[in-house]
C-alpha cells in the first residue's frame, strides 16, 4: 500500500517552473530514490513534501489525507519528517541536546510543567530514546561534544539521529551523501538500510546515480521538473532517456 | 548532562555569600545610591526578561515599551481603584503580557530586521498613544501620586524595606525564568535560534515559541515596570524612549547574551561605571557610546566571557563552553 | 480647497527631504547588510554645521552646506572603515555600533552648540514665490526642494548609468554574486556610506533654515526614515522616493487635520499594516526561497 502518494503537483516561482506534474507513489517500508540532474526539482519536490513549500498545483496524500499547505511541524508530527542538505545541525548544542530537540513531539511541555517539573517522567523518557537512537548511529561516545566538533561523517549521523529520535513513518533524506568520501558513503549507506530495517519508510534525494543504485528499491528520475522514468535501480540504468538527461546535462 | 545537579556544596557557599552581600550593601550606602540600588534590581529583571525573548534569535525594540505598559497598567490600577502593589503587580505583568500577546499576530510574522523595526513602531505607537490621550495617561508629564505598600506594619517607602522587596520579587522572577531556560522550553527556544527549519522539521511550531518567549519576557518586564513605579511615585512616556530600550540593549550586549548571568553582569558593572562618571554630565552617552563600541569590537560575547578567555590564555581549564540546557 | 492644495505643495517639498535621508538609510543597508540607526544624528550634524558656520559665523549658505556634506560624508566613511567592516558577519554587532555613534555625535552637538534651547538659522533666501493669491511659498522651500530633486535625480543617474551605479545594485541583490563576478565589495560599501551619507548632510543642510535644531532632532528623523524605508520597500531606492512622497503627504494632511502626533501614530500604524500585508513594501522585490 501506498503510504505517500504524489499527484500531478506543479510547482512555479516567478516565471520558473520547478515541477510540471509530477505523480508517483511511495510504498510503506521501502527505500526510494529521488533521482535526477541538477536543478530537476528534486530539493522543491521534498519541501512541497516536508510542508516548507507549497505546490501551486496537485495533492500530496499521505496515509489517505492531504498534507499540502500543512505546516512544517504539524506534517512532522504525522510522522513525515526531513533533513537537510549539507549538514544542518545545531551548532552550538550538543551532541545529546541537537538529538533531544528531535524528541520534541513526544517531550513538549507547557512553560508551567516546565518551572514547577512536573514533566520529570516525561524528559526521563525522551531522555532515554535519544541514548537509544545515539547507540544506535553510534555517537554515543561524542554525546557531550559540540556538534559543530563532529567530523562530517558524524555530523551526517547526528542529523539522521535528530530525525530518528522523532519517531517518523517516513523520513526525506535530502542528499545524505554529499561531499562524503567512499568509506562515509559505505557508512551512511548502512546506517540508512538500518533505518529502513526498522520498520522505516525512507525516500531520498541524490544527483549522484551511482551512490543511491546499490541502496535503493526503487528509483523515480525527474529532469526539467518532470517525471523521466520509474523503476528498479536495473531498470533505470538501462534507460535511453535517463542516459540521455544524464549526458545532455554535463553539456 | 552528568554533573549538572545545581546543589554542590560549592554552590551553596557562593550563594549563601552572594545573598549575606547583598542583603548587607543598602546598610553600607548614602540614601541617593540606596535608590539607585533598588532601580538597579528593578533593572536586572527587565534585562533578564529581555534576554528570554532574544532566546530565538529576535531581538526587539519594544521591550522598554512593555515596561511601561506594566507601570501605566499599575499607575492607573492605584490611582483610580486604590488597589496596591501586591494586586497591582500581577496585574501590571498580566496586561504587558496580554499587549504582547496581541502584538504577536502582526510581530511575529516578521523576523530579523523586520521584526526589529516592527517591534520598534509598534513601541513608539503605544509611547505616542500615552503622549497623545491626556485624560486617560496624563500626556508628556505622565502619571503621579503612584505609592509603595504599607504592610505587617513597614512602610516601604524607605529605601531598605523596598529594596528588600524588590529583591525578594527580582529573585523568584529569575528563578522562574531561570527554570523556563534549563527545561525542554529553553532547549527549544535555542534549537530555533541556530535553525528555525530543523527544529520545524521535527515538529516544533516555531511561532508558538516565539510567541511564548515575547509573551513571558513582557510579563516579567511588565511587573519590573510595576516594581519600578511604586517607589518612584511617577511614569512618563520618556521613561519607555528608545533612549531606554538602548540602554536595556548595551546592559545585555556588553554583559554578554549567551548566558543566563552576563546580562546581570552587564547592568551592574554599567552601573556602577555610569556613577563613576557622573561628574563628567554631559559627556556621559559619549563614553556609553564608546564603551558600547569597544565592546562590540572587541569583546563580542560580553563581559561574561573574561574568565574563561583568562583562564585558556593561562592554559588552566579548557576553552569555554556553553552551559549544558537542560537539567536532568 | 485652498488647504489641501497649499498641503500639497508642501507634501511635495516635505517629500523631497524626506526621500533624501531615506535613500541613503535604504543604500546603505541595501549594500551592507546594516541599519544605521545614527542615519537622523547625520543628518542633525548637517543641520548643525549650518547652524555654527552660516548663523555663528556668517559663512554663505551654499559653501556651509559644501562643508556639511563633506563632514557628514566623511563621518559616514569612518564608521564604514572601522565599524561596519569589522563587523561584517554580524548585522546586530553594526546596528549596535551605530548607536554607539548616536551617542557621540549628540554629545559632540551638545558641547559645541551648548545645552540650551533649539537653534534656528534665519532663512539666507527671503520672500515668498507667489504662485496664486491662496498659494504662497517662501523661496527657502523653492529652493529646498529644487536641491533634492536635482541630487535624486543625479543619484537615479549614477545608479542606472555608471559603473558604479550598476556595480552598486548588484551588490544590494547579492552581496556574495557580485563579489564572485570580480566586484570589489569594500569599495561599492565605501561608495554606498559615502552617497548616503552625503545625502544625509544635504537634507540636513537643506533642513536648517526651517525647523529647529537641537542634538535629538535625528529621532524623528530616523522614525521617518524607517516607515518611509518599509512602505517603500527594503532595498527599493524607486520605492524609497515614492513612498517618501506619498508619507510626506500623508503626513502633512494628517498634522493639518489632527495634529503632529496622530499623524505620527498613524504613520507608524501604516508601516505595521505594510509590513503584515506586504512585507516587501510598495516597489520591493519578493525575494524566491
Amino acid at each position: 500500500m501506498a503510504i505517500l502518494e504524489i499527484k500531478n503537483v506543479t510547482k512555479q516561482f516567478g516565471g520558473l517552473t520547478a515541477l510540471n506534474d509530477v505523480s508517483f507513489q511511495v510504498e510503506e517500508g521501502e527505500i526510494r530514490g529521488l533521482i535526477g540532474p541538477n536543478g530537476a526539482g528534486k530539493s522543491t519536490m521534498f519541501k512541497n513534501i516536508a510542508g516548507f513549500s507549497i505546490p501551486t498545483k496537485g495533492t500530496i496524500v499521505y496515509q489517505g489525507e492531504n498534507i499540502e499547505g500543512k505546516k512544517p511541524h504539524a506534517i512532522a508530527e504525522m510522522g513525515i519528517v526531513r533533513t537537510f542538505q549539507e549538514t544542518t545541525l545545531f551548532q552550538e548544542l550538543s551532541v545529546f541536546e541537537n538529538a533531544l530537540v528531535g524528541s520534541h513531539i513526544k517531550g513538549r511541555t507547557d512553560v508551567f510543567s516546565a518551572i514547577l517539573g512536573l514533566d520529570k517522567q516525561k524528559q526521563k523518557a525522551a531522555a532515554d530514546k535519544v541514548r537509544d537512537v545515539l547507540e544506535f548511529m553510534g555517537l554515543s561516545e561524542r554525546q557531550n561534544q559540540l556538534a559543530s566538533e563532529l567530523p562530517l561523517g558524524s555530523q551526517r549521523a547526528l542529523a539522521l539521529a535528530i530525525a530518528l529520535v522523532s519517531e517518523p513513518k517516513v523520513m526525506l533524506m535530502d542528499e545524505p551523501f554529499a561531499g562524503m568520501n567512499a568509506e562515509e558513503t559505505n557508512h551512511m549507506m548502512d546506517l540508512t538500510r538500518k533505518v529502513q530495517e526498522s520498520g522505516i519508510t525512507v525516500v531520498l534525494v541524490e544527483h549522484d546515480m551511482k551512490a543511491v543504485m546499490g541502496l535503493c528499491h526503487y528509483l523515480t528520475v525527474l529532469n526539467f521538473g518532470q517525471v523521466l522514468a520509474h523503476g528498479t535501480p536495473e531498470d533505470v540504468r538501462n534507460n535511453e532517456k535517463v542516459i540521455e538527461a544524464y549526458l545532455g546535462g554535463t553539456k | 548532562m552528568n554533573n549538572t545537579s545545581t546543589l554542590t556544596v560549592q554552590n551553596v557557599v557562593i550563594g549563601v555569600i552572594l545573598l549575606a552581600a547583598l542583603l548587607a550593601v543598602p546598610h553600607f550606602l548614602k540614601l541617593y545610591h540606596q535608590d539607585l540600588l533598588i532601580y538597579l534590581t528593578i533593572n536586572v529583571l527587565a534585562v533578564c526578561s529581555y534576554r528570554l525573548v532574544t532566546l530565538t534569535g529576535e531581538w526587539s525594540l519594544i521591550h522598554a515599551v512593555m515596561m511601561g505598559v506594566g507601570a501605566y497598567t499599575a499607575s492607573l490600577l492605584f490611582i483610580h481603584f486604590g488597589l496596591d502593589m501586591w494586586f497591582t503587580l500581577p496585574l501590571a505583568g498580566g496586561v504587558a503580557a496580554l499587549v504582547a500577546a496581541l502584538l504577536c499576530f502582526p510581530l511575529l510574522r516578521m523576523t530579523q530586521f523586520y521584526f526589529l523595526i516592527g517591534s520598534f513602531a509598534a513601541g513608539e505607537a503605544i509611547r505616542l498613544t500615552w503622549i497623545e490621550f491626556v485624560g486617560v495617561f496624563g500626556g508628556t508629564g505622565g502619571l503621579t501620586g503612584v505609592e509603595p505598600p504599607i504592610f505587617w506594619g513597614i512602610d516601604f517607602i524607605d529605601p531598605i524595606p523596598y529594596y528588600y522587596l524588590s529583591l525578594a520579587i527580582v529573585s523568584f522572577s529569575l528563578f522562574i525564568l531561570y527554570r523556563i531556560e534549563n527545561s525542554r522550553v529553553g532547549l527549544t527556544l535555542h534549537a530555533i535560534h541556530w535553525k528555525a527549519a530543523l527544529a520545524e522539521s521535527v515538529g516544533v511550531d516555531a511561532w508558538r515559541y516565539r510567541a511564548l518567549a515575547f509573551i513571558v519576557g513582557s510579563f516579567f518586564v511588565g511587573v519590573a515596570g510595576a516594581l519600578k513605579v511604586h517607589y518612584l511615585g511617577s511614569v512618563s512616556p520618556n521613561q519607555a524612549s528608545i533612549g531606554f530600550m538602548v540602554f536595556i540593549l548595551i546592559w545585555v550586549i556588553v554583559g554578554g547574551y549567551n548566558k543566563f548571568y552576563g546580562p546581570i553582569i552587564g547592568v551592574v558593572v554599567l552601573t556602577v561605571f555610569d556613577e563613576s562618571i557622573r561628574s563628567f554630565e554631559v559627556m556621559r552617552p559619549a563614553i556609553y557610546g564608546i564603551v558600547l563600541i569597544l565592546s562590540i569590537l572587541f569583546l563580542p560575547l560580553g563581559l561574561e566571557s573574561i574568565p574563561g578567555k583568562i583562564k585558556s590564555w593561562f592554559g588552566v581549564g579548557p576553552a569555554p563552553q556553553d552551559p549544558p540546557l537542560t537539567d536532568q | 480647497m485652498e488647504l489641501f492644495l497649499l498641503s500639497i505643495v508642501n507634501g511635495l517639498i516635505q517629500g523631497g527631504f524626506f526621500a533624501l535621508f531615506a535613500v541613503g538609510l535604504v543604500l546603505i543597508f541595501g549594500v551592507m547588510g546594516v541599519v544605521n540607526f545614527a542615519h537622523g544624528e547625520l543628518v542633525m550634524v548637517g543641520a548643525f554645521t549650518i547652524w555654527l558656520l552660516h548663523a555663528q559665523y556668517g559663512l554663505s549658505y551654499i559653501p556651509a552646506i559644501m562643508v556639511a556634506i563633506v563632514l557628514v560624508t566623511v563621518i559616514g566613511l569612518l564608521m564604514e572603515r572601522f565599524l561596519f567592516r569589522p563587523t561584517r558577519a554580524d548585522p546586530l554587532a553594526g546596528l549596535i555600533c551605530s548607536i554607539g555613534v548616536l551617542f557621540i555625535l549628540q554629545v559632540v552637538a551638545t558641547l559645541i552648540g551648548g545645552d540650551g534651547p533649539s537653534k534656528q538659522v534665519p532663512p539666507p533666501y527671503q520672500g515668498t514665490l507667489v504662485l496664486f493669491e491662496f498659494l504662497r511659498i517662501p523661496y527657502q522651500r523653492v529652493f529646498s526642494l529644487i536641491i533634492s530633486v536635482s541630487a535624486l535625480g543625479s543619484l537615479w543617474f549614477f545608479l542606472t548609468r555608471s559603473k558604479f551605479g550598476w556595480a552598486l545594485r548588484a551588490v544590494a541583490q547579492d552581496r556574495e554574486a557580485a563579489a564572485l563576478q570580480g566586484i570589489n565589495t569594500n569599495r561599492i560599501s565605501i561608495i554606498a556610506i559615502g552617497v548616503g551619507a552625503a545625502l544625509a548632510g544635504l537634507a540636513g543642510g537643506l533642513v536648517a533654515p526651517l525647523t529647529n535644531i537641537n542634538p535629538h532632532m535625528g529621532h524623528n528623523v530616523i522614525i521617518t526614515a524607517f516607515i518611509v524605508t518599509i512602505v517603500g520597500g527594503v532595498g527599493s531606492l524607486s520605492g524609497a522616493v515614492l513612498a517618501a512622497v506619498l508619507y510626506a503627504m500623508f503626513h502633512t494632511f494628517m498634522t493639518v487635520y489632527f495634529g503632529g502626533t496622530v499623524a505620527t501614530i498613524c504613520g507608524l500604524i501604516l508601516m505595521v499594516v505594510v509590513l503584515i500585508v506586504k512585507p516587501t513594501g510598495l516597489m520591493g522585490v519578493r525575494i524566491s526561497e
